[in-house]
């Protein structure tokens, strides 16, 4: 066994609308000298730290917890797992 | 989304050849019950819709009523069910936002936001609190962010939304007389789209809304933006002071399809659009996707091409998108172009107007035992089943919901939420009070007297504020009507309104039908939901404080109706029985009486029976005021009753008065000229709520406790999955 982190993004499935992270566009970057940005999308982070045998079985067994406990809801959102050796 | 296949050869005759695929769409989004209206359009007619103080005009999607001085009151509401069910702060949100935009039209400010929520048995069931938490907050986060109060509603729980919603959002408008958007359009005037982009969101919504929730396509979802729609409310209110609106619509169920049509259809135009001129969120979007996109906060406005330019710079000060998609055309066809290809050119009439339905009805055979009641185990302890009734979900104080909506937004609110019913402060210096209210349980047991039911309930509760019924709004939602017994309940419900309304010469000004409103377990409950508007003229009866030695009196009768009561239903697990019926001459002396007595200032505060029964209005009043109250059965109007039936009968038409007891003669006095049935039953002091039968102690309650219990049940539960005991 080792421990390894799991980070779980959470963001709105794509072509649905995300006003928090186009307020940050037009309000406060485009606003700025920065006009190379071309969109920004918001999303929430869940870092898991888990003691499994292998990097695979810590990253399915994450899944398993959001999908069960309804972490984020599947109709308005995707989730996406990158584990890291710790 | 598709249409059924007569509906597919009856589009064909109409039209004369084969419909293009983006026809097809169109066509599918408006023919869909959620915008046709095809099985109820054609009994809504029964309900009077005319008052001396409605206006009518064509194409207003809220109701409208003088409410004199030169100002207007407009009303509507909207449910967002499916949407709800999938994604409960989304779906609640976006309600809010749709119900408001249609108070927009009209060419008023919106000034307060009702909602009306119910779920599955949020005791046992972890998804109903999940939905109801969500949807709670997600109406408290849209209305909060756009600065309009939300005044008022209710919640309820019942095992018959199990993995389901009842969102119903109602709202309220203000204006000038003078600044109404008077629908029309002449050939040239330009169609304009304001507000947010166009995105995928919610493709198919209103077809999904006319389906079962059954499939596993939850496509429909919809994100809320309350900042651009707060933008929208206020670039619309300022291009109708600059008198730059000639017709308006908001978009909502089937999108650009419902808008375009309709608009064509109501102002007997032609529209002329195309779709590459929409501001679209995401590039590859097809001509269907554009045409029935239900994506949120996005107004369709007509305007004159002089006028343009002005109204540019509105939407350019608020920075919310502007196109101009189309021009106005002669005849009435929508025709609907990509650059300069045609993709579908329909009459609007065709389009617009779905064959509307004539369907069998039957009545339900449960119907037939359902008033027979069985033997009930005696109850040993009153005062312990009354704690958990007060601790009870559907009883217990619901200020952990209201508590999270600013209600005082706007500096209107005279009456805040926690009543009876709330009153806003109007302009002209009269005052205005609503309130909505449904009963699935009692409509359930009797769909005709469970609906008049709500509709008394609703009256009450603006008639204890002072207030006079001037208008309401009716909310139909129902199972699949294919069914003919679910539809047959549907009939009787709208029927029972019908003759309430026409009884006591409350005009319908607005109204929504939802149905397919079905679980995996079965068809919801019929969920009749009432909103009635009240008018005040000079001053609204605000609850004072009550004080020891003052009295309560009772009006109205007590009488052997507990079907579909929170006593049967809750207590002792028992559908059926019979359904409280309401007497419409009683009724409407009842609501004179206290109306006599309000306008005299002869009492402290008035408050309605109804769930729970007498039991529970009493400890409201109590709880509410911190004191305790002695009330003495024997006395309680009505026929001669069990003491439980007595303490827990959901009768209608009965009011409780709190007053000082000087004032006993006088309020005596107008009772009996009225030929009222009242009593005395109780005077209030000290720190228990007692209710005695000849002068034997049936309930004793801590005050304290029993406040305890009944406020904090609903958070423990919903938040720490803790029942309360």
């Amino acid at each position: 066994m080792a421990i390894f982190q799991v980070n779980v993004t959470i963001e709105n499935k794509p072509g649905i609308s995300d006003p928090e992270g186009q307020t940050i566009l037009n309000d406060l970057v485009l606003k700025g000298a920065h006009k190379t940005v071309s969109n920004i999308k918001t999303a929430k982070m869940l870092k898991f730290t888990i003691k499994e045998k292998d990097k695979k079985s810590a990253q399915s067994k994450v899944r398993e917890i959001c999908d069960e406990l309804r972490i984020y809801n599947p109709m308005v959102s995707i989730v996406t797992t990158d584990v890291f050796e710790n | 989304m598709s249409l059924e296949d007569q509906e597919l050869a009856e589009l064909k005759s109409k039209i004369g050849r084969d419909p293009t695929p983006t026809e097809l769409q169109i066509v599918a989004a408006e023919w869909s019950e959620h915008c046709s209206y095809k099985s109820s359009k054609r009994h809504l007619k029964m309900l009077p819709m005319d008052g001396p103080l409605v206006i009518n005009e064509k194409g207003y999607d809220s109701g409208v009523l003088d409410v004199g001085d030169g100002y207007v009151v407009t009303a509507h509401i909207e449910s967002h069910n499916h949407p709800s069910a999938v994604e409960p702060y989304g779906g609640a949100a976006t309600g809010v936002g749709g119900v408001i935009r249609d108070i927009l039209s009209a060419g008023t400010r919106p000034i307060a936001i009702f909602d009306g929520l119910r779920f599955g048995d949020i005791e046992k069931d972890l998804q109903a609190r999940w939905l109801f938490k969500n949807a709670v907050t997600g109406i408290a986060d849209y209305g909060n962010c756009l600065g309009i109060p939300t005044i008022g509603g209710e919640v309820e729980f019942d095992e018959c939304y199990k993995n389901y919603a009842l969102v119903d959002v109602a709202a309220l408008g203000f204006g000038k007389k003078e600044n109404l958007i008077k629908n029309h359009a002449k050939k040239g005037d330009v169609v304009v789209l304001m507000g947010g982009s166009t995105g995928r969101d919610g493709i198919g919504g209103s077809q999904f809304a006319s389906d079962s929730l059954e499939s596993e396509d939850r496509s429909a979802v919809q994100i809320p933006d309350p900042f651009i729609e707060k933008l929208i409310i206020e670039a619309v209110l300022q291009a109708r002071n600059d008198g730059l609106i000639h017709a308006m619509k908001d978009l909502g169920g089937g999108g650009l399809s419902c808008a375009i049509s309709e608009t064509a259809d109501a102002l007997g135009i032609g529209i002329e659009m195309d779709v590459d001129k929409v501001h679209t969120r995401e590039s590859d979007m097809t001509p269907d996707e554009i045409m029935v996109s239900e994506s949120q906060e996005r107004m369709l406005i007509v305007t004159s091409k002089t006028k343009l330019k002005k109204l540019e710079d509105i939407c350019k000060k608020f920075r919310i998108g502007c196109s101009v998609i189309g021009l106005v055309k002669f005849g009435n066809l929508v025709h609907i172009k990509k650059g300069k290809k045609t993709v579908a050119r329909l009459s609007a009439d065709v389009v617009a107007n779905a064959t509307l339905l004539d369907l069998p009805s039957k009545e339900p055979s449960y119907l037939k035992t359902i008033e027979s009641e069985k033997k009930f185990k005696p109850v040993s302890d009153y005062s312990k089943l009354m704690m958990t009734l007060l601790a009870s979900p559907n009883i217990a104080s619901k200020i952990w919901v209201y508590g999270q909506y600013d209600h005082e937004v706007g500096i209107r609110t005279v009456v805040k939420p926690g009543t009876d019913a709330s009153v806003l402060r109007l302009d002209n210096g009269k005052y205005l009070s609503a309130k909505i209210d449904g009963n699935p349980k009692q409509c359930y047991i009797n769909p005709r007297e469970g609906a008049i039911g709500c509709f008394e309930e609703a009256c009450r509760n603006v008639v204890c504020t002072g207030a006079k019924p001037i208008g309401m709004l009716d909310h139909l939602q129902f199972g699949n009507p294919k069914d003919p017994e679910i539809f047959w309940t549907f009939l009787e419900s709208l029927k029972g309104l019908t003759d309430f309304a026409k009884f006591f010469k409350i005009p319908c000004v607005g109204g929504k039908v939802s149905l397919y409103n079905e679980t995996p377990a079965g068809p919801i409950k019929p969920t009749p939901v009432i909103g009635v508007i009240g008018l005040i003229d000079k001053k609204p009866s605000v609850p004072q404080k009550i004080s020891t030695g003052d009295c309560l009196l009772i009006v109205g009768d007590t009488k052997n109706e507990l079907g579909g009561s929170e006593y049967f239903e809750y207590v002792h697990k028992f559908v059926g029985g019979k359904c409280p019926r309401v007497d419409f001459e009683d009724s409407k002396k009842h609501m004179k009486s206290v109306l006599d007595i309000i306008d005299k200032n002869l009492i402290k505060s008035a408050h309605d029976c109804s769930k729970g029964g007498l039991a529970v209005a009493v400890s409201e009043i109590c709880m509410t005021n911190q004191i305790g109250c002695r009330v003495s059965l024997d006395k309680v109007p009505g026929e001669k009753l069990d003491v439980d039936r007595i303490l827990f009968s959901e009768s209608h038409s009965r009011y409780l008065l709190s007053f000082d007891k000087k004032n006993i003669s006088m309020i005596e006095d107008i009772l009996k000229k009225n030929k009222v049935s009242f009593k005395q039953i109780g005077q209030f002091g000290g720190g228990q709520i007692q209710f005695e039968n000849d002068s034997k102690l049936i309930i004793d309650l801590d005050l304290k406790k029993a406040h305890e219990s009944w406020l904090h049940a609903l958070p423990n539960l919903v938040l720490h999955g803790k029942k309360t005991t």
